[in-house]
């Protein structure tokens, strides 16, 4: 009852004072509007979801937003809730064009106006649907978890998978890596760990489980990438382990003990080994847009003295540097050629991971960090970019990047837009951003993904992982997946 | 009458004697009206019934008034439990039973009541019969308003002096077995089933309130109760007042069994219950947060980890975190003193470093990385009792009576040499004197000590029965000698011991999400 009573109050509070019109009389202060998710000034695609921002402004009790014409106000919470048809209407005109945006607020002397901000509109739009899991940053347990698909054009969000909403001994696993093909949902797969364990592996709406296991591999797949057109997986298959730091700037460390790369025949459950190494530790693999190369990340093993592998790399877990590698392939025999040098960082004493090659083949965007390969906890971790058309250095995207983590990020199918996970707003809980990417090889200031409610990043306590973008939704059903997932043996891969 | 000590009755069984109980379920609790938060909690099964509890169990950021919400609810309920279910009077009694149950169950479930369990149960459960009865009476006194004018019944009514006597007898007689039910039953099952319950809920209030004083006397208080999260929350006490090198021993630590169940159900002794009070205490900050943050992967958010996770990101210097953890806990009535003191610590390392508990905890913050998994656990015992290095004494006096407790008289011996020169604690003192007969060394840096170690050979003597029946030895001598080291030495936490050694501990897991 005071549930109910206190949402219906919260609700008029919220109502109560939004002004629907510009003040005709103003005051200009020269402070910027305070206002989250930070929109200014950035680009965005013209099928956005409405920007819905709030402007945080403890002196004032009303605001009113001009976007270009479009008018929209908000209440003391200052959430603005922009009308999406007029908003889509507003993106439809001024594609290729900038939206100038101008905060009003109501303070005790009247209304003031902030300096304006601009929105640039992009002429190219971005893949309708991205998904990605929603896992609370937990370090070992978990609990409730998913795999969502977001329509970026709306709010809606959809469940893809999910493992259990109550807790149930017996039922409890994980999923976790979720991989499309070229951008399409019609090739899928995500692996499930603990309870129903396997990897998950659709055709259009059909799916089943495979194990991937063998006494000829290291164990089983980890991080996936489909080939373009083939279906054929490429996998890393790691040993890894997490540690955490008592005092040290960062607060986990997750370390590959051993690492290989296997690749995988979907049509005829055939796993086989790509590179089987003691000396190296190989992951992320990361197929060309055309299938001919296989990049990936490397680094030299180290000399280890000792009986205990795991606590001798973890006692050098800041010594474990990743450079990029690719390797030809060879369809015809599927076979793969001598390994080459892409990007060289462990020379500069810094590291590399998760490999992406621009839908043109332009572009490889990876992260570059101060240590190791799982980025995602390091707060060194930008987003760099190496031209492959030329010779020219890599070189970071700074626009885009911010002092905190930025890692996990996929390409758009057309080449223009990025979306990756980052720590900036908080250092803890991971947000996905977008950037666009220009056609000189550039990254502009990165936003926010945008939800209904602007405050609700402010209040989720899970971590947005693993943004992966596609042209359509996902084709097989909840069902389908639930029954593959709880009711099916996997079928164990045949090594070749 | 009846209803009216019912109603007091049930107001001091849940606002007294479970108060402290429901307060720690409250702050193992979290309800805001706002969908985004509530709603991992919604999609559950019963999710808006448990949404409700957890909004009325917010009263019990005091006691006493969620104790009369409680007490209102219960009596009120029984009435309309005994109104719906028209009970003639000689069964009246009767319409008592279901809060009765709920009282039980409360008192059955102890700590299942809110740990690893839902806490909206507690009173989601009796609001929805509540609910129900309230509905149901509301449909029959309608229907009796509609048939007012309905022929009268039957059996003609007793006479006012019949039904006034027989009323006065009914009540004489039932109302000390009331007492006897309503009260004394739930109390002797919770004493019985679940003796450290009130007391380890007391020292977990008197913590929020910065009574460490008071924790210390609670824990003298139950020193015969012998439970692990009691002793935990002692040890806490002891540090915050500096008396942990002369009191650590003074209660029980054998560890009886603990009836709580985990998530799925399985039986669990609650060994991580209060692992983020104790390694935050203790100045580990990081496990701390760790913990924490996997208990709000598990329980969803509760204020207990929010707060913890503000307070502990303010001394990281984790300025954006804390700042949305604040946010959430804003979000949860009545939390406005917390915000008060904490949040204005926010970009002000300044003012972290001044509160004397922040600055306490920081003392014994580690001086040098290390990983957090090289260390036996719980890591507030595994770090200490391998710790060479601290930012003052304190960590010296940790790392020396996690060596005791331990019983790792070598790693202690190894590090008492720092004190030579210096007249050890007591507690510490004694621990020299049980290894002095086995080494001369110890006299000759440490010749204060000869008083110690003659106690110690007369304690031997007393001792010498008991040596192959050390639990009976235990039992018999507690009262004697606890408080002493040597008695803890061969006579303390003997099942744990005796399972598997100083290896008790088990190292952590180290999968990734």
């Amino acid at each position: 009852m005071i549930c109910f009573v206190a949402v219906a109050i919260a609700l008029l509070s919220a109502c109560s004072g939004r002004p629907t019109s510009l003040p005709a009389t103003f005051t200009e202060v020269a402070d910027s509007a305070c206002i989250y998710p930070d929109y200014r000034d950035v680009t965005i695609p013209p099928n956005i979801a409405p920007l819905n921002f709030m402007v945080v402004d403890d002196a004032a009790d009303a605001f009113v937003a001009d976007l270009g014409g479009l008018v929209c106000g908000a209440g003391s919470d200052g959430k603005m809730d922009i009308d999406t048809a007029a908003w889509r209407s507003l993106l439809t005109a001024q594609r290729g064009k900038d939206i100038e945006v101008r905060v009003y607020a109501r303070r005790g002397q009247g209304w003031v106006r902030h300096p304006a901000f601009r929105l640039s509109v992009a002429e190219e739009p971005i893949d309708s649907f991205l998904s990605y899991r929603l896992i609370e940053p937990g370090y070992e347990l978990y609990r409730q978890l998913g795999l969502y698909q977001r329509n970026l054009t709306n709010f809606t969000q959809t469940t893809i998978y999910e493992n259990n909403r109550s807790y149930d001994n017996d039922e409890n696993h994980c999923v976790n890596c979720h991989n499309y093909q070229n951008y399409d949902t019609e090739r899928m797969l995500f692996h499930v760990r603990a309870a129903h364990g396997g990897t998950v592996v659709t055709n259009g709406r059909e799916a089943h489980k495979i194990a991937i296991k063998h006494d000829s591999i290291l164990a089983a797949g980890v991080y996936p990438s489909w080939h373009p057109t083939q279906p054929l997986v490429a996998f890393s298959t790691n040993k890894t382990g997490q540690v955490f730091h008592l005092l040290y700037p960062e607060k986990i460390e997750v370390l590959d003990t051993e690492s290989d790369l296997i690749l995988y025949d979907a049509e005829r459950n055939q796993v086989s080994n790509i590179l089987r190494s003691t000396d190296a530790l190989e992951t992320f693999p990361c197929w060309t847009p055309d299938g001919t190369r296989l990049y990936y990340c490397s680094a030299k093993m180290p000399e280890l003295e000792g009986e205990n592998t795991e606590a001798l790399i973890t006692s050098r877990f800041d010594s474990l540097l990743y450079d990029i590698y690719s390797m030809p392939f060879d369809l015809a025999t599927r076979t793969f050629g001598e390994p080459r040098l892409e990007v060289d960082a462990s020379s500069q004493g810094m590291s590399c991971s998760v490999p992406r090659i621009s839908p043109d083949g332009h572009y490889l965007l990876y992260t570059y960090g101060r240590y190791g390969q799982f980025h995602i906890w390091h707060k060194s971790a930008d987003l760099w970019v190496k031209p492959l058309s030329n010779d020219l250095a890599p070189y970071p995207l700074t626009a885009a990047n911010s002092p905190d983590a930025d890692s996990y990020h996929s390409w758009s199918s057309n080449g223009r837009w990025i979306v990756f996970s980052s720590r900036r707003d908080d250092g803890n809980f991971t947000r996905p951003y977008i950037a666009y990417f220009d056609r000189q090889g550039q990254a502009r200031r990165a936003f926010l993904l945008p939800q209904r409610d602007p405050e609700y990043n402010q209040l989720l306590l899970k971590s947005f992982n693993v943004p992966e973008l596609t042209r359509s939704a996902v084709r097989v059903t909840i069902e389908e997946l639930n029954h593959v997932v709880r009711h099916t043996e996997a079928q164990v891969a045949a090594y070749k | 009458m009846v209803s009216c000590a019912f109603f007091l009755l049930s107001w001091a069984w849940s606002s007294w004697w479970m108060g402290d109980v429901l307060r720690i379920a409250y702050e193992r609790s979290y309800f805001a009206a706002d969908a985004t938060l509530m709603y991992w909690l919604w999609q559950q099964p019963f999710g808006s019934l448990w949404i409700v509890g957890r909004a009325l169990l917010t009263l019990y950021h005091w006691p006493l008034l969620g104790g009369l919400l409680v007490a209102v609810l219960l009596a009120c309920g029984s009435w309309l439990v005994g109104y719906c279910l028209r009970l003639p009077r000689r069964w009246r009694w009767a319409q008592y039973l279901p809060a009765c149950c709920w009282m039980i169950w409360t008192a059955w479930s102890g700590l299942d009541l809110y740990y690893m369990h839902e806490p909206g149960r507690i009173i989601g459960v009796p609001f929805l019969v509540f609910v129900v009865c309230a509905a149901d009476a509301f449909v029959i006194w309608t229907f009796k308003r509609r048939r007012r004018h309905a022929p009268a019944p039957v059996s003609p009514a007793p006479r006012k002096e019949e039904r006034g006597a027989r009323s006065f007898s009914f009540t004489l007689l039932l109302l000390p077995l009331f007492i006897l039910l309503l009260f004394l039953a739930p109390c002797l099952l919770l004493q019985h089933r679940h003796p450290f319950l009130r007391p380890l809920t007391r020292m977990q209030v008197q913590l929020m309130e910065q009574d460490y004083a008071g924790m210390v006397e609670t824990g003298h208080k139950n020193a015969h109760l012998s439970y692990r999260p009691l002793a935990a929350y002692y040890a806490i006490g002891l540090v915050r007042t500096g008396h942990l090198t002369d009191q650590l021993f003074d209660i029980r630590l054998e560890y009886d069994t603990v009836y709580a169940h985990s998530y799925g159900g399985d039986p669990e002794q609650a060994l991580n219950y209060n692992l983020v009070d104790c390694d935050f205490q203790s100045g580990l900050v990081r496990p701390a947060m760790r913990r924490a943050m996997e208990e709000l992967t598990m329980d969803g958010p509760s204020l207990f980890t929010l707060k913890h996770l503000a307070r502990m990101a303010l001394i990281e210097g984790d300025w954006e975190v804390a700042r949305k953890y604040f946010h959430i806990i804003r979000k949860a009535p009545f939390e406005g003193a917390f915000l008060e003191k904490y949040e204005p610590m926010l970009h002000r390392a300044d003012l972290v470093e001044a509160d004397p508990e922040f600055a306490s905890v920081m003392q014994t913050a580690p001086l040098t990385n290390a990983f957090e998994n090289q260390f036996a656990q719980p890591c507030f015992l595994g770090y200490f009792a391998v710790a060479e290095s601290g930012r003052s004494i304190q960590t010296l006096y940790y790392s020396l009576m996690a060596n005791l407790y331990s019983k790792r008289m070598p790693d202690f011996l190894a590090r008492c040499q720092v004190l030579v020169g210096s007249t050890p604690p007591r507690t510490i003192a004694e621990g020299l004197a049980t290894q002095a007969p086995k080494n001369d060394f110890i006299l000759q840096a440490f010749p204060q000590l000869k008083m110690d170690v003659q106690r110690y050979v007369g304690f031997l003597k007393v001792a010498a029965p008991y040596m192959k029946e050390r639990e009976r030895g235990g039992r018999e001598l507690f009262d004697e000698y606890h408080g002493y080291f040597p008695y803890y030495y061969f006579f303390g936490n003997i099942r744990a011991t005796v399972k598997s050694g100083e290896k008790h501990l088990e190292t952590s897991k180290s999968g990734v999400n």
